[in-house]
Formats: C-alpha cells, sequence, structure tokens
C-alpha cells in the first residue's frame, strides 16, 4: 500500500454547480482533458485492442472493411445503377474513410456515458474524457485506414498528388467539428437514451445528403437543392478530402476549399466550447441518472 | 457469511487495545493516543470534512425507474411537503468531522446514508451548499467498477490506477503489490473474461485498497471471495482504518458502531437527526425504530379490522 500525490485525492472544495460562471466550467472542462491524457490514451487503446479482437483477420479488418464498403458502393451505383463517374472506386472512397471516422467518433462518444454506468456511479473522475476517447478512437481508426488509402493508388497511381499532405488539415476540421459534437451527444444521450437508437439512421441519411456517394459538381451542378446542401458541415470537409485523394473527374488537382473548411473550423471551436459548457453542466447529474 | 473459527472475524478490534482504550476516552480532558497523533499533524481546530447546508436533489423526471421508484417510495413516507419534480436526497445538511474521527452513519434505508457518502467521495455534486474536504478520500466502492473484460489484469490495473488518477510512477511503484495481493498468478497476462468470479473480485480489492487516502469512506463492511482471502482483506481494512486521518462507515451493522466508531451519527429523511455518542446514538435509532415498527403495526391492525386510519 501506498500514498502517491493522486489528483483525485488531493483536498478539495465542491459546490453546487449552478454557482459557477460558464467561463470557469469551460476552462475546468478544457483543463480536465489536458490533464487526464493518459487515461484518454489507455481508453482510446482499450477501444482498439477490444475492436475485432477474435476475429481470424483480427487487425487486417481496419483495411478491409473500408474497402468492403467502397466494393458494395461500386456494385449498387456504377454496375446496378451504371451512374459512376471515372475512377468511381477512388471517388466515393474519398468519402468512405472519413465517413466512417465520423461515424465511429459519433457512435462511440455517444454511447460512451451510458455505457460506464457502475464507474461513474462509483469513481470520482472528470467524465468529459470519455467523449473525447471515442472520438480519439476514431481518429486513430481514421489514420490506420489510410493503409486501405495507400493499397487503392496501387490501381490508381496517375491521380497520385502533392495534395494529398493536406490531408491533416481536413482532419483537424473534421476533428473539432466531431468532438465539439460528440460532447453533446454524449450528454443528451445520458438522459434521453433515443439518441444512441437514432444516431444510426441519422447517420446513414446524413451521408446521402453529403457529397459522398455524388458530388456537387457533377450532379448538382444547378440543383436549387444545392444551397441547402451546401450548408452541411460535412459538406466542405468531404469534397476537400475529395479534391485532395481524387481531384477533378478529369483528374486534375485543385486543393481543398480553404474558404469552407475555414467557415467549418470556426463553427466547430463554437460547437467545441458549446459542447463543454453543454457537458459540464449536466455533468454532476450523470451519477444520478445512470 | 460462514465463520472459520480458526481465522479471526472482522468484529475483532482493528486497533491495538491500548489505542482502543485511547478511543474510548477520547472526550476525557487528558490526551489521548488518537488525540496526540491528530494533533501532531493538524493544527487545532480545522476539520477533515466540512458539511455546510448541503443539499442532493434528484430530478425525477430525468431518473431512471430503478431510480424513480425508490425515490417515489421515500417521497410517500415523506408526506406532501415535496414537490412531484423533484426530490432532495439530502437537505439543509451541516457536519464536521474532525481528524481522527471513526464516524458511523446509521439509519432506515433510503435516508440518504448513501447520498451522504457519494458526495463525501465527490461522486455526487452538491445541488445546494458545499462540501469541504481538508484531505484526500477514496472509497472503497470501486470494487471491480470499470473492469474490461477484453484487456488483460495487467492492463486493467493501468486503466483503473488513471481513472483514479494515480500518477504513472506511483502506479507503477505499486502495481506488483496489487498483484501479489490478489494472487491471480500467470492469470494477470490473459484476458479479464477468462477470470472467475472470484479472481475478479481479488483484482478489484487489490486495486481499491492499494491507495491510503487521509479520509476512507466506507459503505458497509466488505466480504470478498474465499476464507483466506476474506480473512487477508480484513486485516487490510484495519490497516486501512489505523493509517487514514478519518474514517467514515456507512452500515447496518449497529454492534460494528458501538464497538469502533468514536462519533455516530442518526440520518433520516436526508438530514441529521442525532449526533453524539455511537451507543447513545444506536440507542435513539432503536428507539425510534421500535415506536415506528408499533405505528406501523397498530395502522395494519386498523386496516386489516376495516376501520379508516
Amino acid at each position: 500500500m501506498t500514498t502517491p500525490g493522486s489528483d483525485a485525492l488531493r483536498p478539495a472544495v465542491r459546490v453546487a454547480t449552478s454557482e459557477r460562471s460558464p467561463v470557469s466550467l469551460i476552462l475546468e472542462g478544457i483543463n480536465e482533458l489536458l490533464s487526464r491524457r493518459r487515461l484518454i490514451r489507455y481508453m482510446v487503446s482499450a477501444n482498439m485492442k477490444r475492436t475485432h479482437v477474435d476475429t481470424v483477420l483480427g487487425q487486417i479488418w481496419w483495411v478491409l472493411d473500408p474497402l468492403l464498403q467502397m466494393a458494395i458502393y461500386v456494385v449498387l451505383i456504377e454496375i446496378i445503377l451504371n451512374r459512376g463517374t471515372p475512377d468511381y472506386p477512388l471517388f466515393i472512397f474519398a468519402a468512405i474513410l472519413p465517413w466512417k471516422w465520423l461515424s465511429i467518433s459519433l457512435g462511440t462518444s455517444t454511447g460512451s456515458i451510458t455505457g460506464r454506468e457502475g464507474l461513474i456511479r462509483q469513481v470520482q473522475f472528470p467524465k468529459i474524457v470519455l467523449p473525447a476517447a471515442g472520438v480519439l478512437t476514431g481518429t486513430v481508426s481514421f489514420a490506420i485506414s489510410l493503409i486501405a488509402l495507400g493499397l487503392m493508388y496501387v490501381l490508381y497511381a496517375d491521380r497520385l498528388s502533392p495534395w494529398l499532405l493536406l490531408i491533416p488539415l481536413v482532419a483537424v476540421v473534421q476533428f473539432a467539428f466531431s468532438i465539439g459534437l460528440g460532447f453533446i451527444l454524449a450528454a443528451v444521450n445520458t438522459f434521453y437514451r433515443d439518441v444512441q437508437n437514432i444516431l444510426g439512421h441519422i447517420l446513414r441519411l446524413w451521408f446521402y445528403a453529403s457529397p459522398g456517394l455524388w458530388s456537387f459538381q457533377e450532379n448538382l451542378q444547378d440543383s436549387p437543392l444545392r444551397p441547402l446542401l451546401m450548408l452541411n458541415p460535412m459538406a466542405p470537409i468531404l469534397e476537400s478530402y475529395r479534391s485532395l485523394i481524387y481531384g477533378t473527374t478529369e483528374g486534375i488537382h485543385t486543393g481543398p476549399d480553404f474558404f469552407g473548411l475555414g467557415v467549418v473550423f470556426l463553427f466547430s471551436i463554437g460547437l467545441i466550447l458549446v459542447g463543454i459548457l453543454l457537458f459540464k453542466r449536466m455533468e454532476p447529474a450523470f451519477a444520478k441518472v445512470v | 457469511m460462514t465463520v472459520d473459527p480458526k481465522q479471526p472475524a472482522f468484529e475483532e478490534p482493528p486497533m491495538s487495545d491500548s489505542e482502543l482504550e485511547a478511543a474510548a476516552r477520547d472526550d476525557e480532558p487528558e490526551e489521548s493516543e488518537l488525540d496526540r497523533r491528530r494533533h501532531e499533524i493538524y493544527p487545532e481546530g480545522q476539520p477533515a470534512v466540512r458539511i455546510r447546508n448541503l443539499g442532493i436533489r434528484y430530478n425525477l423526471r430525468l431518473t431512471r425507474r430503478n431510480t424513480l421508484k425508490q425515490s417515489l417510495a421515500s417521497m410517500v413516507r415523506r408526506g406532501d411537503e415535496v414537490k412531484q419534480t423533484h426530490f432532495w436526497a439530502i437537505r439543509n445538511l451541516d457536519l464536521d468531522i474532525e481528524h481522527g474521527d471513526n464516524l458511523g452513519v446509521i439509519g432506515p434505508n433510503g435516508a440518504g446514508k448513501s447520498t451522504l457518502l457519494l458526495s463525501l467521495a465527490g461522486i455526487l455534486a452538491p445541488s445546494e451548499g458545499s462540501v469541504e474536504m481538508f484531505g484526500g478520500t477514496s472509497t472503497l466502492l470501486t470494487i471491480g467498477a470499470g473492469f474490461d473484460g477484453d484487456l488483460t489484469g495487467r492492463d486493467n490495473i493501468d486503466l483503473a490506477g488513471a481513472f483514479l488518477g494515480i500518477p504513472h510512477q506511483d502506479m507503477a511503484r505499486i502495481t506488483p503489490d496489487i498483484i501479489e495481493f490478489a494472487d491471480i498468478g500467470p492469470f494477470i497476462d490473459a484476458p479479464l473474461r477468462t477470470y472467475s468470479t472470484g479472481m475478479r473480485a481479488r483484482l478489484g480489492f487489490s486495486i481499491a485498497t492499494s491507495v491510503i487516502p487521509d479520509i476512507l469512506l466506507l459503505d458497509e463492511v466488505l466480504g470478498t471471495g474465499d476464507q483466506t482471502f476474506r480473512s487477508k482483506s480484513q486485516a487490510r481494512i484495519r490497516e486501512l482504518i489505523q493509517t487514514a486521518k478519518a474514517v467514515v462507515v456507512v452500515t447496518h451493522d449497529l454492534g460494528y458502531v458501538t464497538e469502533f466508531c468514536n462519533r455516530a451519527i442518526l440520518v433520516e429523511r436526508g438530514g441529521i437527526v442525532a449526533q453524539g455518542k455511537p451507543a447513545d446514538i444506536v440507542t435513539e435509532y432503536r428507539d425510534r425504530v421500535r415506536e415506528q415498527k408499533l405505528i406501523a403495526e397498530n395502522q395494519a391492525k386498523r386496516f386489516a379490522s376495516g376501520v379508516p386510519g
């Protein structure tokens, strides 16, 4: 036995949350995320170890999964519906990878509080690390699935371009957007568990409404829906990935939509702040509800 | 719980005779052993815990059925002064816990004892008022909470340490002790889902008790695993109780309270209704229980004979 200087074991003053200002709550949330990096890291690695454990192909699934998903869309759209664009497999692959990241992130973070009932009722720790670990799990799996992208370029070598180096930039915007949304979903799902039931359906509809299987340039040049669909924060993100990975249909790379990304990034910063505040406001009730 | 006559039961004194005498003489003017230890480390007058006007409120619309049911049950008992949408598990509670205190918390089910303990642990935040802890706390509630079946025992120890906020270096130092105490042999590197219930419980206990808190919070006295491990675990709890600067025990074991606590509080309907020497409080509690039982019996009789209340 020992008496280590743990931060959970330090003296503490606790007062009612309603007596605290939004700024102090947000700062506390950010501080908790930074000071509990090791916990987040352990949780991400636990999540990664848990996925695909006990399968014959094991970690290969990280690469195989997006490839199979792509194959299904290719069969559906290019072969059955006969509506593909040139090099269609790469065209949709550029959207499947980030979308998988988004759906893992949101799915894992949404259930992150409700899935840890025992812990929340018995141990005092900053709950905000849970959705953060969920989004980071998605991020790591995205990084691994880039191997699959490498395999795709064996077939489409002529579409390789130096613009690929800007993928991390787009990824930062997507990360900010999904972690902000993750905080909100995790908190709300604790009180209304309907969220995790409906999320899968919303994600699917959202994907079809985003430029994933189609693009604004190819399919919606003069559609009246265009301005509406452009409001989707994932639209500039997916279009940017595509411009880096695939280029235009003619194979010309023009670079990402910097303006669109900038707007989404600013919006995401706001979303993160609102998300942390909402989460910290609801946090005291988690142990009473789960 | 079967008691092996050869093994010392937990009801045996956790303190040496001299310390026990010292605790018994606690209210006498001359300085006892416990007092001396207390005053050496802490300045006169500063408590270990200071609770002021504490209120813990549950929102009934948001709580799930099982809690809701319990809450409603207590609400019926509480009468009409409570609004339908909220339920105060604790209200207007003031309490100071001094260094060296071994405080027994007793009271009927649903009185708010566990809620009080959870708020001391920081798991439940105050809806009203404040809780000040002048020292670190840890609960022994954490047996196996948050274990991950797909991870190895060793990974789970790391994860638990990170959840408890124990720094990495400290964790590296105490991990061998945790593994040795849990006594699960080579299984430590196997996934947790391959463990037996006993092995899981031993590992959980070993982790939960690997850190000595300033203020030890106990919800009932723990019995884990087989005979051998139980006596080992009871010895360790005794060690924790002796080392901690203050102990709070929530229990239905009134014998334990009179024997080992130096102070007791009686909690009823979310507030402290009596506090003082354990023997007095236990008597008071027994009287109240008897009184309520009589009232209930009378009501039942009236009901059975068809005479309205």
